[in-house]
């Protein structure tokens, strides 16, 4: 515990001054107004383009925005967020094993396991704490321009596409293990989420996967209930588990 | 008790045989010389020790407690400074002798009065910016005073001293000197000079297994191959002396003898004044490391 505790220590203050906190935080901001900020503007932009729209036959009458539009915005929006994640983190393991800085603390009896966990943990802190931030700057302006109750269960579809950020999270920390670069880890996490895309095609399959949480349209309009999800859901999050639990082990045997 | 042992340690990479059945052993309070060429396994004897590495074969100990290799346990025991240090750039030295004491288990002030004394000892005290502006010198004397931070039995050190000037080399030598006072130090280099000016002990790794080792003096007394060299005025003088001592020879315009007694000495001083033969230089010379080394690796 010791030593988790004073690794995750190590990768904040590591991600603080090489100015990737900052970023984050940018980012997770900008997501977290551009979707309000696009649903507000949807009439303006349905007005300027008017014109050139009414000339190739199609006419627009008054288009009123409600909540509904935020909140679409934001589910189109956080898998951009979530992709860039991804690409920023895929080479925190990697290239310190890379550059051997991992050495002299393993030499001082440090567990790799306690490094493996860190990692994880500071991954999965930067990355909730931004998702958060953004549904909650979603939140506040969806419901101060309009009203959040006309949209259902928008909190439980956040947690679920939240979910799959997680799992792809604890994806680089297995793929990590063993790979020798960034890029092979990204190769990998890549891999894992175009065989479930394609594993979704199959009908039957298609709602026990971790990507069935990235439907969210029918939770908002209330057609689907988040009971729905629970399967998916629960297989995401045993994934995420399993795919870190492993990543300790092969580890362990890794050279460095 | 030894706190290191290793006995018939070996380890192949592919189909490239680096060590067979190394064995040695550092006894407490003794500055120890690891002497091979380069890529002859030094490198990996010591990453099999702090358990970084899978022998393939024999057994490591430290402090009477066996090393697995992918745990640390062991490990509690020994500083380990690698041949190139590898810092967080981002922190400064202070932060970094910190995070290291954290690790190793030391509280907040044990931490503090360390990184005091040790900063002190490298001359690192007075800096205040970021490890990564360091260079080689200071990187080599944080590397060291982070593997002294927990007060280990074991320094062991890889070739400290290889990449640095000579003004960086004597530093770090005195700062080793120094903390062999209070721990053992078992430290790599191919560097002759450095193992006989700090060095209690030594072992020439050659061909993947231990050559030669023991108390330096003592394969000195054993070993003791006393040479006479004498430097003729005329360099012709030196083939006048080799036909009347034949088992001498003749190199570079000098007369050496080898192996030679104290009445072999004689014996030449008198042939030398029987036959009016000027002489520049007359010397009895010890053998040094590096005559030993060389004999050793057969070159």
């Amino acid at each position: 515990m010791r030593h988790f505790i004073t690794f995750t220590g190590k990768e904040l203050l590591e991600m603080k001054r090489n100015g990737r906190l900052m970023l984050f935080l940018i980012i997770f901001c900008l997501f977290g107004i551009m979707n309000p900020a696009i649903a507000k503007l949807t009439p303006w932009l349905y007005e300027t383009l008017a014109d050139s729209l009414a000339s190739s036959g199609i006419t627009i009458t008054e288009y009123t925005v409600t909540a509904m539009d935020s909140w679409v915005q934001f589910f189109k929006n956080m898998p951009m967020a979530m992709l860039v994640t991804v690409v920023m983190f895929g080479g925190l393991f990697t290239s310190e094993y890379a550059k051997g800085t991992l050495i002299p603390l393993l030499a001082k009896g440090m567990s790799r396991g306690a490094v493996v966990a860190a990692k994880t943990f500071t991954m999965l802190l930067v990355w909730s704490a931004g998702y958060w931030l953004s549904f909650g700057i979603t939140w506040f302006y969806s419901d101060y321009y309009w009203d959040n109750s006309a949209v259902s269960h928008y909190a439980f579809a956040s947690f679920g596409l939240w979910l799959i950020g997680v799992m792809l999270l604890c994806a680089i920390t297995f793929f990590s293990s063993f790979a020798d670069s960034a890029a092979q880890v990204l190769l990998g996490v890549g891999a894992v989420y175009a065989v479930m895309t394609l594993l979704g095609m199959i009908g039957t399959v298609r709602e026990y996967l971790p990507t069935f949480l990235v439907q969210s349209a029918p939770l908002l309009t209330g057609e689907a209930a988040p009971s729905d999800y629970f399967t998916a859901a629960c297989i995401t999050a045993a994934a995420s588990a399993v795919l870190a639990a492993a990543a300790v082990p092969v580890t362990a045997r890794r050279r460095l | 008790m030894n706190v290191l042992d290793i006995a018939g340690l070996s380890k192949s990479f592919g189909s490239r045989q680096v060590l067979t059945d190394v064995t040695l052993s550092v006894p407490e309070n003794c500055v120890f010389g690891f002497v091979g060429r380069n890529g002859a396994g030094k490198t990996t004897t010591m990453k099999s020790i702090i358990g970084l590495l899978r022998p393939d074969g024999g057994e490591i100990s430290v402090c009477g407690e066996r090393v697995n290799y992918g745990s640390g346990r062991t490990n509690r025991f020994i500083g380990y400074l690698p041949d190139v240090p590898e810092f967080y750039g981002y922190m400064t030295a202070r932060e970094y002798m910190s995070l290291c004491g954290r690790v190793a288990g030391m509280n907040t002030g044990e931490v503090r009065q360390r990184t005091d004394e040790l900063l002190g000892l490298v001359g690192l005290s007075d800096e205040k910016h970021r490890i990564k502006g360091y260079s080689r010198g200071m990187k080599q004397r944080l590397g060291i005073a982070q593997a002294l931070i927990s007060r280990p039995r074991l320094l062991i050190c890889d070739e400290p001293t290889s990449a640095l000037d000579p003004v960086g080399r004597k530093e770090i030598l005195d700062i080793i000197k120094d903390a062999g006072r209070q721990t053992s130090v078992f430290f790599s280099t191919h560097i002759l000079t450095d193992v006989e000016r700090i060095c209690d002990r030594v072992a020439f790794l050659e061909g993947g297994t231990i050559a030669l080792s023991g108390d330096i003096e003592e394969i000195r007394r054993k070993r003791g191959n006393t040479a006479v060299e004498i430097q003729p005025e005329h360099p012709s003088d030196a083939a006048v002396i080799a036909e009347q001592f034949a088992s001498g020879e003749v190199r570079e315009g000098c007369f050496v003898l080898k192996n030679a007694s104290a009445q072999d000495a004689e014996l030449l001083m008198q042939f030398l004044l029987g036959r009016h033969i000027p002489v520049i230089r007359f010397e009895r010379k010890e053998p040094d490391l590096e005559d030993m080394f060389m004999e050793v690796i057969g070159a």
